[in-house]
């Protein structure tokens, strides 16, 4: 120990030669040791505590996250499930209503092939009575141009004067 | 033109007719202009062409009638041609005959034939259609070509139609 607190010389171990370093820097460790336990390690521990309480407010912050995260989860799934289900009864309900469009269309484009039918039947038959209305009027035409002609080939001067004659005989006769 | 015109220029033809004593053969000489400008277009068209002065359209008349026709006859066509009444000279004419013919008890009676009745085919005319009508008739003479055989006559509204056009008519609407 003697050998230990030897002043001035080196003692070759592993604390300072000097015995009051060792005495002063105890006790300044010890003095400013005491201030830092009285006026910082409660502002510390405070901020310490505090910092854990917000680690364990933001940990149950994120644990009620994943929660909610978690249940709309669930409620997509759910909600996925139903959309499913629903997009079955749309397609379904399509179907349905395709089926009826089409026998809808199907019975109209009979009834206006029937309509249409009917009013090109008879347009076809009034074209037969105009065509034979032409036709009769075209060989009435030719029958009277015919005539005509002969008649007027047959128009001498005897044959004017035997008219006239027949016409005074007949206005006389009807008196 | 109204028919108060009309009668107004036939009243006035009958006055002039009657004044040059004249009445008859005024009669005949306008039915026979009347009936020429009838079948005329081109004289039609020249005697109502308000292009042509006045003078040069009576002067017209003067050239086809002089001559040919009674000077009464010739100044009343020059009147009517002069006052551009040309296109209802037909019509004056028509209504001047009948008023003379009523002035004088009579009927007229206007008989269109493809070829001229002879005075005597006339005569025997006029007396059957004066039995038939129970008054004096004047047969008016009008070659018309289109009747193509036989008569037509027109006594007032009765018309008395023997024609062979009027019989090929009847065969054509016939078919």
């Amino acid at each position: 120990m003697t050998a230990f607190f030897a002043a001035g010389k080196p003692n070759g171990w592993w604390l300072p030669h000097d015995p009051n370093e060792v005495i002063w820097g105890t006790i300044a460790f010890a003095i400013v040791f005491g201030v830092l336990y009285v006026k910082a390690f409660p502002s510390m521990k405070a901020a310490f505590n505090g910092r854990s309480d917000r680690i364990e407010s933001t940990l149950n912050e994120a644990t009620g996250e994943r929660e909610t995260a978690e249940a709309e989860r669930e409620s997509t799934k759910a909600a996925l499930a139903d959309s499913d289900s629903e997009a079955a009864r749309i397609v379904a309900e399509a179907r349905d209503t395709a089926e009826r469009v089409k026998v809808d269309l199907i019975t109209r484009a009979e009834a206006d092939a029937v309509v249409i039918r009917d009013r090109a039947m008879a347009e076809i038959a009034s074209a037969r009575r105009g065509a034979q209305a032409d036709l009769t009027a075209e060989v009435s035409r030719l029958a009277a141009g015919a005539a005509e002609r002969v008649v007027h080939a047959n128009l001498d001067d005897t044959t004017q004067q035997s008219l006239i004659e027949s016409y005074i005989s007949q206005v006389g006769s009807n008196n | 033109m109204s028919d108060a015109r009309i009668s107004a220029y036939a009243d006035a033809l009958v006055a002039v007719a009657r004044a040059e004593g004249a009445t008859s053969v005024v009669e005949d000489e306008l039915f026979r202009f009347a009936r020429a400008l009838e079948g005329s277009d081109e004289l039609r068209s020249v005697l109502s062409d308000p292009h042509l002065p006045t003078e040069r359209r009576t002067q017209v008349v003067q050239d086809l009638l002089g001559g040919r026709a009674s000077s009464a006859t010739v100044a009343l066509v020059s009147m009517i041609v002069a006052t551009g009444r040309i296109s209802e000279l037909t019509r004056i004419v028509d209504e001047f005959i009948t008023r003379s013919a009523d002035n004088r008890g009579e009927a007229v009676a206007e008989v269109r034939s493809a070829v001229a009745l002879t005075e005597e085919q006339r005569s025997r005319l006029a007396e059957a259609l004066t039995t038939r009508t129970g008054r004096p008739v004047t047969v008016r003479n009008v070659i018309d070509p289109t009747v193509l055989g036989g008569i037509v006559t027109q006594i007032g509204d009765t018309l008395l139609d023997g024609s062979v056009r009027t019989r090929l008519t009847q065969l054509r609407d016939a078919f």
